[in-house]
């Protein structure tokens, strides 16, 4: 997932499409975010280059819209609804996440797993 | 995990491999009298002569056909491969012994050389017989055996076996005869199927006389190596003590009978030899046969007496010291046949005191004496019977025999001089004194010129491959043995100068040449393997490049970890926090430039060797080596300093992770074991972790037994919690290495051995790994869904508390393996003393050791060899663990003052 900055990436991605579920005044999506362009980056425990300034996942909530949609903890998302996440700060992230006015966010989100699944293919 | 160097691998060395034939003169034969030879041809194409005495026997000579391998090693051990052979070999000769036998082709073999020895030369082996009665009887007897057998040990043997044996075995008759009359000098003609079977087998790969010699070697060979187990190979470490156990018995078993047999016969035999011995068996001198034409067996005989017969032990010792030399070599030699595979004699020869007398030998001048003296010296040497090995060492033997392989530059003495210390190495006791006396002696005079390595290549020379030699052989199978005997030994080794250099120069040799199933190269990475055991404790310096995370074990406490968790990451994942910082530095850090050449020790734990030992991996299909190169593995990528970091990461980016994974398809348990251990070790990386968590998982759990299906394998214990406790290992602070296990079909394996495996360390070990499954509540809803519920991931309310007592009487290694929770509360027991030392630190606890043999003689099961591996793991992963948590909240600590904590935003 090494990349350069102003350079494009190159990633296997998975498209995942959470409905947010309304709880009380809120609209939740059920995980939580960490990095951004603003953080430390290498306190991610998930990111396999330690200075990638991504947004990652770091929690989801059991039997929550992202579960069931089947986000996982670790997934490094590249996009929501369309908007570039790869250098966005922490809080640019979690407002494009939390628009009241959608009630589905669709993500691109790219993983180890996927990542190898296709290295592996390839060898 | 390192292991540590197993003598394991050492220990075992003998192996029944290769023969070496020895043609040993045994008898002189007194008389004058005119004898006259024939010479016979014999398949081998060696030339033999049979001496026939008319009037006066000259000279009987035994051939015997020894294997020089097995020896080797005490004969002990050598754990693996020598039982293998070993047991072969004893297995024909008992054949041979037993008219039955004949159909194994070894005992055609034997048979053959009886051709050689013409009829004559039967009646001389009948006088060989001796004891047998009287003449008469012999020569019916003769008739039948022809001298076949005899030519070698047989006939001390089959003298006993009298007719019985000749009747039974009505082909054996019918083949003697047959070749008697047929041609004598030439084997082959009879066209009877036995003694073709024979001939070219005996032939071809040992000369069934040297086996007799060699067999004397054999036998202990096969003691050890038989009784461990029917796999060859011996891993470094402990096996061989297991082996010895279990091997040995079983072997024995199958010798027993027939030694038993033979035994009986030859008491009587005996007895009457001592009382008259031979007059009549000599007659027919059964010498003839030097093979090799080196000797000339006619000796003037002692006595003129009209009969000859066999002198007795005494007689034998005795002429030891008599003035004539060629009486002293000859006596010699007789010794070494009399003591092949037999205990007995050993035991007689050390009470007679013929051993200081043989010692005292080595440094005769004459290369015919200290030859045969030291060939005698070797058979003694070899066996389970200790005392021998102790009488050697106690009449300064060592000394003499280091002093003579300076002196000598004869091949075969030097065979025999490694191979008798080969053999002393195996007990324990000893191998500080071979250290002491030989250690720079052995690498000087035999690795270094033998691996091709130079300390100061001359510009000109093109580097030198190995020569794999039987003299490397020896030494090295030496080495592997003394390097197991503790961290004061592998000091010793290791600032050998020149041995580290040279090992590895002959590795690479090996690698190059891809020739690396040799039992050299097993030797060699045995020791690279027990020298790597450590080293980030017991090398000078190493303080240097400890890993700051070590100083900080103790402090924090899991608690506050556990608050201080909750980082923007989340808080299982703070302790993979740690893992994450420390790769980083990994992949960040350069190693450090050298300026000068590294040389000595210091290469042991080069980031270069991996790619040896991946390259070994790759190639290789001995077992032994295969477990030693992994165990190297992980001794090196154990123990928390700056160059097991580098090593984690070399292994990876040396593409070596999926080479080991591939091996945990092995047929090898060891393989598998060692291969699952060094993983373990591995993933302290965090980013291994994530990798092996990803690749490795399936092939894990494929080696589990589970519900119905059993694996391919069938794996011991400890492999399987080995297994265990490395998946245990790789899901800590990883839910989604944890996600894997449970993609692999894991669960249900787990879940199975939990409730009703037969092992109490196994059900504890999967018990811990569904615990930490279930800790995950994110992965609680999968696990749901696949119908598991919490009470599948408890631990075996009933089986566990047995457990824990159970284990505590087993042997302490089987706790390496458990979970942590288990060890804590064992630890009070279980580590002896020599654990101690390591216990410091967390990390280095993964590191096997083969040495340990003085736990495995606690040990009665085979395990032992890994069981010592194990404990020092285990102590390691107590440790390890409990440092990994108080680093984890050190860790957090450190974030609050330097850093701000990383935001985490529920969306």
């Amino acid at each position: 997932m090494a990349f350069v900055a102003g350079q494009p990436v190159t990633a296997v991605v998975q498209r995942i499409e959470i409905r947010k579920l309304r709880h009380g005044d809120n609209l939740i999506l059920g995980f939580s975010i960490g990095g951004g362009i603003d953080q430390d980056p290498a306190q991610n425990p998930y990111s396999e280059d330690k200075t990638d300034k991504g947004i990652y996942v770091t929690r989801v909530s059991e039997g929550g819209p992202a579960e069931v949609a089947g986000l996982q903890i670790g997934d490094k998302i590249m996009q929501v609804n369309g908007w570039d996440m790869t250098m966005v700060t922490h809080d640019q992230a979690r407002k494009r996440l939390t628009k009241k006015n959608e009630d589905v966010v669709r993500l691109l989100v790219t993983r180890k797993s996927l990542q190898q699944a296709i290295r592996q293919s390839l060898h | 995990m390192e292991q540590s160097p197993c003598s394991q691998t050492s220990k075992t060395m003998q192996e029944p491999q290769e023969l070496v034939e020895e043609t040993v003169t045994v008898e002189e034969d007194p008389g004058t009298p005119t004898s006259h030879v024939s010479v016979v041809t014999s398949d081998d194409g060696t030339i033999r002569r049979t001496e026939t005495k008319v009037t006066k026997v000259v000279k009987t000579v035994t051939t015997r056909t020894v294997r020089q391998v097995p020896l080797g090693p005490d004969g002990l051990p050598a754990e693996g491969s020598s039982p293998a052979g070993s047991c072969t070999d004893s297995i024909d000769r008992r054949y041979m012994k037993n008219g039955d036998r004949y159909i194994t082709p070894q005992a055609n073999s034997t048979l053959t050389r009886a051709y050689n020895n013409y009829p004559d030369a039967c009646e001389n082996r009948h006088e060989m017989y001796r004891s047998y009665t009287g003449q008469d009887g012999f020569t019916d007897v003769s008739d039948n055996y022809g001298s076949l057998s005899r030519g070698v040990h047989y006939r001390p043997r089959y003298a006993y076996m009298p007719r019985d044996n000749y009747r039974l075995d009505e082909s054996y008759t019918l083949l003697n005869r047959n070749k008697y009359a047929v041609a004598q000098p030439q084997v082959q003609p009879d066209g009877s199927v036995d003694l073709n079977r024979s001939q070219p087998e005996r032939f071809q790969p040992e000369p069934y006389g040297l086996e007799d010699d060699h067999r004397s070697l054999g036998p202990d060979d096969d003691g050890y190596e038989l009784d461990g187990e029917p796999e060859p190979d011996y891993s470094t470490v402990g096996r061989r003590a297991p082996t010895r156990a279990n091997g040995r018995r079983s072997r024995r078993g199958y010798d027993d009978p027939i030694e038993a047999e033979i035994i009986e016969d030859r008491i009587p035999y005996l007895t009457g030899v001592y009382n008259a011995p031979l007059a009549q068996p000599e007659r027919g001198s059964m010498a003839s046969l030097d093979r090799l034409g080196r000797r000339s067996p006619s000796i003037d005989s002692i006595r003129k007496d009209p009969r000859w017969r066999d002198p007795d032990l005494p007689e034998v010792i005795a002429m030891l010291g008599h003035h004539l030399d060629p009486v002293k070599s000859n006596a010699a030699a007789y010794l070494q046949h009399l003591c092949y595979e037999n205990d007995k004699i050993k035991k007689e020869v050390r009470q007679l005191k013929g051993i200081p007398v043989l010692v005292g030998l080595l440094d005769h001048p004459k290369p015919d004496v200290h030859r045969r003296a030291c060939g005698a010296l070797r058979n003694i040497s070899y066996g389970k019977d200790h005392d021998s090995k102790v009488a050697i060492k106690n009449c300064d033997g060592i000394p003499a025999l280091v002093r003579l392989l300076r002196k000598t530059n004869d091949m075969e003495v030097r065979e025999l001089i490694t191979g008798t210390l080969w053999n002393l190495s195996s007990y324990e006791p000893l191998k500080i004194v071979i250290i002491n006396h030989g250690l720079q002696t052995l690498t000087n005079e035999v690795i270094i010129p033998h691996s091709g390595w130079e300390n100061e290549p001359n510009e000109d020379s093109k580097p030198r491959d190995a020569e794999w030699t039987t003299v490397f052989k020896n030494t090295s199978g030496c080495l592997r043995n003394v390097s197991s005997d503790g961290s004061d030994a592998r000091r010793r080794l290791r600032e050998c100068e020149g041995l580290v250099d040279a090992l590895l120069h002959a590795l690479q040799s090996a690698v190059g040449k891809k020739d690396m199933d040799r039992k050299s190269v097993e030797n060699c990475v045995c020791i690279m393997r027990n020298l790597s055991y450590q080293v980030h404790r017991e090398v000078p310096g190493a303080d240097k490049f400890r890993e700051p995370a070590a100083d900080q074990t103790g402090t924090g406490n899991s608690q506050k970890k556990k608050k201080d968790d909750s980082g923007c990451f989340g808080g299982k994942k703070a302790k993979g926090k740690r893992n994450v910082d420390a790769d980083k530095n990994f992949d960040t850090l350069d190693l450090p430039k050298r300026i000068e050449p590294v040389k000595g020790y210091e290469l042991l734990y080069q980031p270069d060797v991996v790619r040896l030992y991946l390259s070994l991996l790759t190639e290789s299909r001995n077992y032994n080596t295969l477990e030693a190169a992994a165990g190297a593995l992980q001794n090196l990528s154990a123990g928390q300093w700056t160059w097991s970091s580098y090593i984690r990461s070399t292994v990876r980016k040396e593409k070596g992770l999926p080479i080991l994974v591939e091996l945990l398809r092995s047929d090898s348990d060891k393989v598998v074991r060692a291969v699952a251990i060094a993983l373990r070790n591995l993933s302290v990386d965090g980013r291994n972790k994530d990798l092996i968590g990803n690749y490795a998982m399936h092939d894990l759990v494929s080696n589990l037994t589970g519900g119905q299906q059993r694996p391919a394998k069938n794996l011991e214990e400890d492999t399987i919690v080995a297994i265990l406790n490395t998946i245990h290992e790789i899901i800590t602070d990883s839910s989604s290495n944890a996600r894997s296990l449970i993609q692999a079909q894991g669960i249900e394996k787990l879940v199975a051995i939990n409730k009703s495996s037969q092992s109490v360390r196994e059900m504890k070990a999967a018990a811990h790994v569904l615990q930490t499954v279930w800790s995950y509540k994110e992965l609680r809803n999968a696990l749901h869904k696949d119908g598991w519920n919490k009470s599948h991931f408890q631990p075996n309310v009933t089986t566990l508390p047995k457990g824990s007592k159970s284990s505590g009487k087993a042997t302490g290694y089987d706790d390496s393996t458990l979970p942590l929770i288990e060890r804590n509360q064992k630890d009070g027991n279980k580590w002896p003393g020599e654990m101690i030392p390591m216990e410091q630190f967390g990390p280095d606890t993964y590191s096997t050791l083969d040495q340990r043999e003085k736990e495995r003689k606690c040990k009665t099961s085979d395990v032992s060899g890994d069981a010592f591996e194990r404990q020092p793991l285990r102590n390691d992963t107590n440790k390890r663990n409990i440092n990994r948590i108080n680093r984890a909240s050190v860790n957090l600590v450190d974030a609050h003052d330097t850093k701000p904590q990383p935001v985490d935003s529920w969306v």
